[in-house]
């Protein structure tokens, strides 16, 4: 069954977009992760204009987050006071993401610089999360006690001024990081169309060192508000934001998400974590791929205006 | 008595020359209207080669050869080309062409070039291959080079194309053609221009338009997009937020 998508202006497959929304949902819920870095890659593979891919999946991104915020939300498991600041400074990044948006749409170079961020973003974040679950599998099987945090421990970010006190998560660190973490994730977000909870979790463990008991709700609270606002802004900005596309992602990934979190029971930590790497490290190689081969057409072309640049 | 005959066959020449021939045409929709579930849509060409009114032939004598050109609407369109610049290919030059038709199919009864002359095909701006003019800012040569690769992207889309064999003769003087347009086609009002030719001359023309327009949701979702973006993409987040409790909610996760 064929489905008209009015911003794209292109006629597809309906069962397509939900079974990818679908599949990328279970993998998302099988993660934890939002899935906005398989989804809009899978989405420009498949042919979608780069710009309604990104500005579609953000949209996307705040539905498969929207649920699980809500339930953290009820366990009291969002520090409400750290998630302000992080949602102001990834708005105030994600202005500048989508300026960065229309100007490389402008210049040309939209397509190179997506394909470079999610190289290096999902080269980087995957080789760590790689090398960290190799090692602690091996640990464990050596019969090593791993431990899961390391509390109260200092380091220089802890010493920046500004210091602000975090009831919830027992913190009283300054603002900086803070600000620049959420200034960084809503610009990278908002370009690349990714919720950037995969960046976000890491950063609020191992460098603000936030307990683990608040550090998913409130990196989800943030990625919806976030994306909220990032979606308002390519909207108005890029006009590319496809509503169709992202309601047939959505449902394929909020159904998705629920079998993806029922599967979770049955794998452990450390096997995930190294599946997530292998995950996140073929989508790196394959932007890094279409980077580095020659390009089957070295011409190409599009439309100069609003909506998606066909 | 020679001179007499030719006479005759001067005044038969002039008569002959005099007879003029009209088109009467039809399209099958002058509105396509996209709806979710449009994934294209088959035009087809009717038409019947008839004396001019006031003519005093009582029938056309051919052999005719007809010529459609259907265009869409004018569009700005960017053609780039990616080199290798230190191991990474990245797009290096663009020349964006103004008033650029984002479609452009010709469909003939015959091959153009034994149809008519190049001249004839040029003047009246029939080849798809003619469609890149020259942009000041990027050059002459610049202006052909991209020019000519922008057209080949556009025939691989379906954009762009000639099919010579493209219009059938019923008769002697009515034809039928048929064309489809592609889902992705560029909204918008399409001009099909008819050419009947006879001994390489242009004996009759047509224009008829139509439009490519989105109706009902489809319609009213492009429209508030572009319209009320700031509404839109409220209600794009409202959607999403609500989907996204629904989903939690239906799941009990």
């Amino acid at each position: 069954m064929q489905i008209y998508l009015p911003i794209a202006e292109l006629s597809v497959n309906l069962f397509f977009l939900i079974g990818i929304g679908g599949a990328v949902g279970f993998l998302s819920g099988l993660f934890g992760v939002g899935g906005g870095f398989l989804l809009t890659p899978l989405l420009i593979f498949s042919g979608v204009p780069a710009s309604v891919a990104v500005a579609s999946v953000t949209g996307q991104v705040v539905a498969a987050s929207t649920s699980g915020a809500l339930s953290h939300y009820r366990r009291g498991g969002i520090d409400m006071h750290l998630a302000m600041y992080l949602v102001l400074s990834g708005i105030l990044g994600a202005f500048g993401g989508v300026a960065a948006f229309s100007l490389l749409r402008a210049l040309g170079q939209l397509d190179l610089f997506i394909a470079l961020g999610f190289l290096l973003l999902l080269g980087s974040v995957g080789t760590l999360m790689m090398i960290e679950s190799v090692n602690s599998i091996v640990k464990q099987r050596r019969g090593v006690v791993v431990r899961e945090r390391q509390a109260h421990q200092h380091n220089w970010i802890h010493g920046l001024p500004w210091r602000v006190r975090f009831k919830k998560s027992r913190l009283y660190i300054s603002v900086l990081p803070v600000l620049v973490i959420g200034t960084i994730i809503g610009f990278l977000g908002s370009l690349l169309g990714v919720g950037g909870g995969f960046i976000m979790v890491p950063a609020l463990v191992y460098l603000l060192r936030v307990p683990g008991n608040v550090v998913i709700g409130t990196s989800l609270l943030q990625v919806v508000a976030m994306m909220g606002a990032t979606t308002i802004l390519h909207a108005v900005q890029s006009q590319s934001v496809d509503i169709l596309l992202a309601f047939c992602l959505m449902i394929g990934g909020v159904a998705g998400a629920q079998f993806g979190a029922s599967a979770n029971k049955y794998l452990r930590g450390e096997q995930l974590r190294a599946l997530l790497a292998i995950l996140v490290l073929a989508v790196a190689i394959r932007f890094g791929l279409s980077l580095i081969l020659a390009p089957a057409d070295a011409f190409s072309m599009a439309v100069i205006g609003p909506g998606g640049a066909r | 008595m020679r001179r007499v005959l030719l006479a005759v066959l001067v005044v038969l020449l002039a008569a002959s020359s005099a007879s003029a021939e009209r088109l009467v045409s039809q399209l099958s929709t002058d509105l396509i209207e996209i709806t979710s579930s449009y994934t294209g849509q088959r035009l087809t060409f009717f038409g019947s080669i008839e004396p001019d009114a006031g003519a005093e032939q009582r029938f056309v004598e051919g052999p005719f050869h007809v010529v459609i050109v259907v265009t869409g609407p004018a569009q700005a369109r960017v053609a780039r080309q990616k080199t290798n610049v230190f191991g990474i290919w990245i797009n290096t030059d663009q020349v964006v062409f103004e008033g650029f038709p984002g479609y452009f199919q010709v469909l003939s009864s015959g091959r153009l070039l034994d149809i008519t002359s190049p001249t004839t095909l040029a003047i009246e701006n029939i080849l798809p291959e003619a469609q890149p003019t020259l942009q000041d800012e990027a050059g002459w040569w610049k202006s052909s080079v991209f020019g000519r690769e922008l057209v080949r992207l556009m025939t691989q889309k379906g954009f762009f194309g000639l099919n010579e064999s493209g219009v059938q003769f019923l008769s002697n003087s009515t034809y039928a053609a048929r064309l489809t347009l592609p889902s992705d086609a560029p909204p918008g009002s399409y001009l099909a221009s008819t050419y009947v030719f006879k001994n390489g001359e242009i004996v009759a023309r047509r224009a008829e338009g139509f439009a490519v327009r989105k109706t009902g949701f489809e319609r009213f979702l492009a429209v508030s997009a572009s319209q009320q973006p700031f509404v839109y993409g409220i209600a794009c987040v409202a959607l999403a937020l609500f989907t996204g409790w629904l989903g939690g909610v239906i799941f009990k996760r």
